[in-house]
Parts: structure tokens; sequence; C-alpha cells
């Protein structure tokens, strides 16, 4: 037993006392783990009495209980009920109760945006994590303006999205857009990109370059939490750059790019914002529907509010069983 | 210590949300409670208990590009000088949309005190529930309130009957031509015997020589169409007959219409783009000189007085008419006014200024400034302006010589039935992939 005293803890109220120390010993690497005594003196105060901590956490409850759960509650009430406007009570249950599911299983558009949501979420794990890994290990192999990329890489995610929407929709634009204009003037002709054939790409490209940025803060910041040491090693040993991504910064960065990958699929279940600025009402010809920008439309243009209900039921039904499935096939390790 | 922070913390947090929520609800409370015969109780007292400047939050479809916002916020800054009121302008552009936005924000109490809004059906709810002030109320307050309107041509709810909205101008609805474009086309701009013969024969001609000869974007606002393709197989007097369903003769006509534009559709004669363009993206292609003939409302001159390059490139005329209609029977009435919310009404501190602010916009010379083309139930009529364009004046004339006005049918139908139809049957009706009896019968089930 050790008892240490630190010279800005003077108090022995304040001291911390180590209940037992272990050495393991594994590769090479010795690893010294202290653990701390339950009850010692420094945690006595806050962590001894748990009433001022959970006098604490009851207003972030109750507006949670408030804000979030009766209302979801409620949701699943009103998807059993006729409502036909906002803000206005139920006319009674459905005939029967469950025809909003029933309805859910026949609407072709909602299996659009089913078949839309879930091409996104592959999309986002591909193009949004796959590209800010590029960038990442590109920016990380750099020694100087490692700064000012993450400031460029990371600047879509400031701006509001309806002003991207805004923003590519102008580059996007049939008659006189960014695109068309370098087309034409290339000899080729303008290509109506909301069309059949590209609305994918018109809908996704924006998102994706969006959020780009926000999973490269993430890996980068990753990327610095590996030592130098490790690499210079692999280089004496006539590792390969690819040799190194492949061997030692990929298995490292594991956990990280997890993390990201569970964000990008759940992400992906809430976007709305840009699809709905872009590409309004499922243009073109009800293709583009997303599960988020569908519920809107039912609930707001079409004031069908109980299968609006129906629709946000599913939303979360998918992101809890999404992100069940997105953690367990990337579960984090411990190295 | 700790324990006593943390524990007035929490209360003090609690204690917020209790309050804010109280708040709300008491509002919520007076909102209804308020409705009806309570309204009628209101005495001078609490008329003239409003003190010092006021702020009011007024919503209009003067908002984004529509033709007229130069001139609302001429009048509204005119306003806020003579009363010293303010007022948080919350307005935005006609459509489905704004419509339902309006509604969900009366529906969760966070309605405008002023708004300028359609008084046929789509205002029943508003009504139904209480939720807007009828003008023999406010008369009661304010004798001299909309004393300058024919009260005969004030439209009355289809809800009750009762007057509610205050008419600025009326509206009709007609088609703009591109000269310049017809010109390059060798054709000849339409006039008062225009059939829609002839206007296939030009729209095939304008074809052929690069132009696009109809802007109009079909998956958002083929509204207009739909009216006069309606309208080219019905009168005036049976235009405004809601069908039962698509076999009776109201809904023969509505078949027949929309087999119109989708022979139009087919024949190419919509912008490439059509059915994934927003209406402002078609109509810049008028202002470009790319496209001939667009239908539009009268509101829509203000938009080519400030995006034609020459105002002189452009005329308004009658709509190609087919079958029984002549074609200078027009779309047309007085469709929207200005409401004063019982939320107001029954602010002490408000309700003067949204009686105020109601009466200024609807002064005569502002009412002829939004429209003097326009149908108007003034007493005075509207007055042309001294340096009319030459749209104006084309507008005047077409007015001027119209054999009958109709009221536009659409407005009959209830918000998710239009919804239905206009966002999410007609684009599929015109590509072939929805049968034109079938997408009628399923929007006239809609009933709520």
């Amino acid at each position: 037993m050790q008892l240490l005293r630190s010279k800005n803890n003077i108090s022995p109220q304040k001291t911390i006392k180590l209940e037992k120390f272990l050495i393991e010993s594994g590769d090479g690497a010795t690893v010294l783990r202290l653990y701390l005594k339950e009850g010692a003196s420094m945690n006595s105060v806050i962590y001894k009495r748990k009433t001022p901590l959970l006098v604490l956490l009851i207003p972030a409850f109750l507006f949670m209980t408030l804000f979030l759960y009766y209302p979801f509650v409620m949701n699943i009430f009103n998807s059993f009920t006729k409502i036909t406007g906002l803000g206005t009570s139920g006319e009674g249950y459905n005939t029967p109760w469950y025809a909003n599911y029933v309805h859910l299983l026949d609407d072709p558009l909602m299996r659009t945006s089913l078949k839309n949501t879930l091409l996104l979420m592959l999309a986002t794990l591909v193009f949004q994590v796959g590209i800010a890994l590029l960038l990442a290990l590109m920016v990380d192999s750099i020694r100087k303006g490692t700064q000012f990329f993450r400031t460029v890489y990371f600047f879509p995610i400031v701006i509001s999205a309806t002003a991207l929407g805004l923003l590519f929709n102008l580059i996007f634009l049939y008659n006189g857009g960014m695109i068309n204009q370098l087309l034409e003037k290339l000899g080729s002709g303008a290509i109506d990109w909301k069309d059949g054939t590209h609305y994918l790409f018109t809908m996704f490209f924006p998102v994706m370059w969006q959020y780009v940025g926000f999973y490269f803060v993430i890996l980068v910041t990753g990327l610095n939490n590996i030592s130098r040491d490790i690499y210079e090693a692999a280089e004496i040993d006539g590792a390969s750059g690819l040799g190194r991504i492949r061997y030692i910064t990929l298995p490292l960065l594991r956990n990280v790019l997890c993390v990201c990958l569970t964000l990008a699929i759940t992400g992906a279940l809430k976007v709305f914002d840009l699809p709905w600025i872009m590409m309004g009402s499922g243009m073109p010809l009800d293709k583009s529907w997303l599960t988020g920008t569908y519920m809107y439309h039912q609930t707001f243009s079409m004031g069908d509010v109980d299968y609006g209900s129906t629709i946000g039921i599913v939303i979360v039904v998918l992101g809890v069983v999404v992100s069940q499935i997105a953690n367990r096939i990337f579960k984090e390790k411990d190295y | 210590m700790k324990k006593v922070i943390a524990l007035v913390l929490a209360l003090t947090v609690c204690g917020s949300l209790v309050l804010g929520c109280q708040n709300t609800t008491k509002t919520s409370v007076t909102d209804t409670t308020a409705a009806g015969p309570a309204t009628t109780k209101a005495t001078t007292a609490e008329t003239t208990a409003a003190a010092g400047p006021a702020k009011i939050t007024v919503v209009t479809s003067y908002g984004g590009d529509d033709g007229n916002r130069a001139n609302y916020e001429t009048a509204v800054a005119a306003y806020e000088k003579a009363t010293g009121n303010t007022v948080n302008d919350a307005s935005g552009t006609s459509n489905e949309e704004w419509k339902a936005k309006i509604m969900a924000d009366f529906e969760t109490g966070a309605e405008p005190d002023v708004l300028f809004y359609f008084n046929g059906a789509d205002a029943n709810d508003l009504v139904n529930n209480k939720k807007v002030v009828s003008i023999d109320t406010i008369r009661a307050a304010y004798p001299d309130f909309a004393s300058n309107m024919k009260d005969d041509l004030i439209p009355a709810s289809p809800a009750d009957g009762q007057k509610y909205a205050v008419p600025v101008n009326g509206y009709w609805e007609a088609l703009y031509v591109n000269k310049s474009v017809l010109e390059a086309c060798g054709v000849k701009v339409p006039g008062a015997d225009y059939t829609w013969t002839q206007f296939l024969t030009d729209c095939e001609t304008i074809k052929a020589k690069g132009y696009t000869p109809i802007a109009c974007s079909l998956a958002e606002v083929p509204h207009y169409w739909f009216e006069y393709s309606i309208f080219n197989h019905d009168t005036v007097a049976t235009h405004a007959t809601l069908p039962a369903s698509s076999t009776d003769t109201a809904g023969k006509a509505w078949v027949a219409g929309l087999n119109d534009i989708k022979t139009l559709f087919d024949k190419g004669y919509f912008p490439t783009n059509t059915l994934t363009s927003t209406d402002a993206e078609t109509f810049q292609l008028m202002a470009d000189n790319k496209a001939a003939f667009a239908i539009d409302g009268s509101w829509k001159i203000g938009w080519f007085q400030e995006n034609a390059a020459d105002i002189n490139d452009f005329t308004v005329t009658y709509v190609p008419a087919q079958n029984e209609r002549k074609a200078t029977d027009l779309i047309g009435g007085l469709s929207m006014g200005y409401y004063i919310t019982e939320k107001a009404w029954n602010d002490p501190a408000k309700r003067e200024a949204c009686v105020k602010f109601v009466e200024a916009m609807t002064k005569d010379d502002v009412v002829s400034l939004f429209g003097a083309t326009a149908v108007t139930a003034l007493k005075n009529g509207t007055t042309a302006p001294a340096d009319a364009d030459s749209l104006t004046i084309a507008a005047l004339a077409m007015t001027k010589s119209a054999t009958g006005v109709a009221p536009a049918v659409q407005d009959k139908l209830n918000q998710t039935a239009r919804t239905e139809l206009f966002s999410g049957s007609i684009k599929n009706i015109v590509t072939g992939s929805l049968d034109t009896a079938k997408a009628i019968d399923a929007a006239l089930a809609i009933k709520e």
C-alpha cells in the first residue's frame, strides 16, 4: 500500500489511496495499472452521497420526458387515430386501428423512401467516411498546412443546409447552371441533373460533401494519437507507405473508424434539409423520397398527420435496429 | 452547502420550465375561450387600451419573388412611419406548403396577428375554429373599418356565410406572351379570337425554331394550366362546379382538360425539365427570351416589371379557347384578403395596430398600386397609374373586354386533395403512369 501526496494537495482528505498495483508484461511493453480504493477520501463529497447528483439530473430528465419521450408515446398513439391537421385532436381510431401500418406496406412511395434511405446509408459509408479517411491520411502525411486543411474541409459543416441546398441548386440548374454552362462551353448538351438518371447523384453529392469534413476531423484526431515511434520503427524495418497504413494506421485507427461508421449510418437516417431544398416533392416523379422528406410531406403538405406519425415510428425503429447492427459489426476493441 | 446549491439550481430550472409552459397554456386558453361571443363583448376601453407603438406579426403571400413585393414593402414602411408601430413580416410565396404552414401555425398557437390569405374553402378551418374575427365584429368597435369597400363584393366565407377578409384586389389568370420570341418565330400575338387549334399550330412552329413554347413547371405549379384546360371543356356558368366523380359532367370536363395537358406534354411544348424544375426556373425562360407563353395571375405583372429586360417585349392576352368557352372568358375573382386573428383582436396592445394595418393596406391608392388591372371591391374603383407600362395597359384592355369571369374551381378542393392532385398526380398523368380518371377520383375522394 502506498500513499501519494501531491505538493498542491496537502490536505489528508485530498490524498489518493492506492488499493493495489499490478504490473503486466506483454510484447515488451510494461503497463502499470493503478486502482483507486473504493470510497477514497477524495471522492467522499461528490460520489459518496448520490442525492445531489440525482437532484441535478432531474431537470434534464424532466426536459427529456416532456419534449422527447412523451411526444414519442403520443406519436405511437396518434398513428392509430385519424388526425387531419397539425395540432387538431384525433377523430377517433382508424378502421381498423392499425390501418396506417397496413398502408405502409402497400404504399409504393414508402418503399421508394426506404430504398433511397438505405442507399444513402451505403453511400455515406463509402463516400463520406471513405473520402474523409483518404483526406485524413493525406493530411496526416504532410508536415505543414495540417491546420489549414482541417479548417478548409470542416468549413461546409458550419454552413446551413438551406444555404447549401440553394447553392447546389444553382450548380445543378438546367438552364444556366454552373455545370451545364461548362458542358455547353465544351460543346456538350445540357444535362437535367434532376431527371430519372441523375437524381441520386444530385441528391447525394451535396450530402456527402457537407459531412466529409466532420469525419475528416475525427479521423485526423485519431491519427494524431498514433505514436510516431511506431511509424519510425516500421520505416527502419523497411515497411512501405501503403504497408504502414495497412498494418499500423488502420488497425490502430479501428475504434475511431468504428465510431465514424456508426455515426455515419445513424446520421444518414436523419438527412432531411438538403434533399428537401433540392428535390422538392420527391422529384423526379416521386423517385427521390427519403423517409424524412416523405414523413414531412405527408404531415405538412398532405395534412395526413396520423400517417406521418406512422412513418415517424418507422424511422425510429429503423434507427434503433440499424444502430444496434452497426454497434455489433463495428464493435470497439481494446488493444 | 453544495447540496443546498444543487437543490436551488434544480428547483430554478424546474420552475422556469413550469413557468414557460404555464405562460403558453394561458395564451392558448385565452385564444380558445375568447372566440365567438366573447369577441363581441370587447369594450371600447380595451380598444383604446393600447398605449405606445405595437409590434405586430403579419403573414402575406407577398414574399419571395412575388410581383408586388416591392409595393408591399413600400406600403408597410408607410404604415410604420405613420403609426410608429413595427411590422414583423413573415410573408412567403403562395403554394401548398405555405398554406400548410399557416394552418400549422394556427393549430399550434403560433398564428400571426394579421393574415393575408384565401377567403374560400382554404380558410374554412380558420372560421370554423374561430381563429379569425369577422368584419362585422370589427365594425362594432371600428365603424369605419373597410368602409371604402362595396360590401356586396366582399366575399363571404363558405363555412358560415360571414365576411372575414378585407380584399385588396381580385385576380385574373391569363396568357403572358413573350412578343420577341413570337416575332423570331414568325407567330402573331394571340388575340380575342385565339383558338386551341391555332395555339397548337403556333406551339409547333415555336418548338421547331428551338424555343420553348410553354413556360410551366408541371412538377410544382400546374395549377393555371389545369384551370384553363378544364375551363375549355365547360362554361362560365358551370366551371366552378366541383365534380362528384370523374364520370359526371364536371368530372368529364376535368378528364378532358387534364388529357389536353398530357397532349401538350407529349408534343414537347413544355420545358425539357418541366418535371424536375421549379416555377421560378421555368418563368426565368420567359425573362431570358427562351419561352413564348405562360399562364399566370394578375400578380405576375410585377414580376415581369422587375425581371424583364424590356417590358415592351411582353404582353398579356386571353388563353386559347375550345368548345363553348370564348377566349375572352377569364378565370378571376376576389380570392384573398386581410384577416385579423382572434389572438391579436383579444390583445389590447395589438388590436388597434392590426386594424390600422388592414386599413392602411386596403386604402384606395394602395389597392390601385397593387393591381390597377384586377377585379376590385373598392367603391371608387382602382386608378391606373399615369405612367402605366405596356403590359399594364394590355392587362387593362384585356379585363375591359372580358365576356365572362369564372372563379377557380381548385379553390373548392381541400388542401390534401389539392396537394394530391397538383403535387402528386398531374406529373404522373402526363407521363402516362397514372390514369386521368383514377387520379381525379382519388383526389375527389379526399374529403378531409
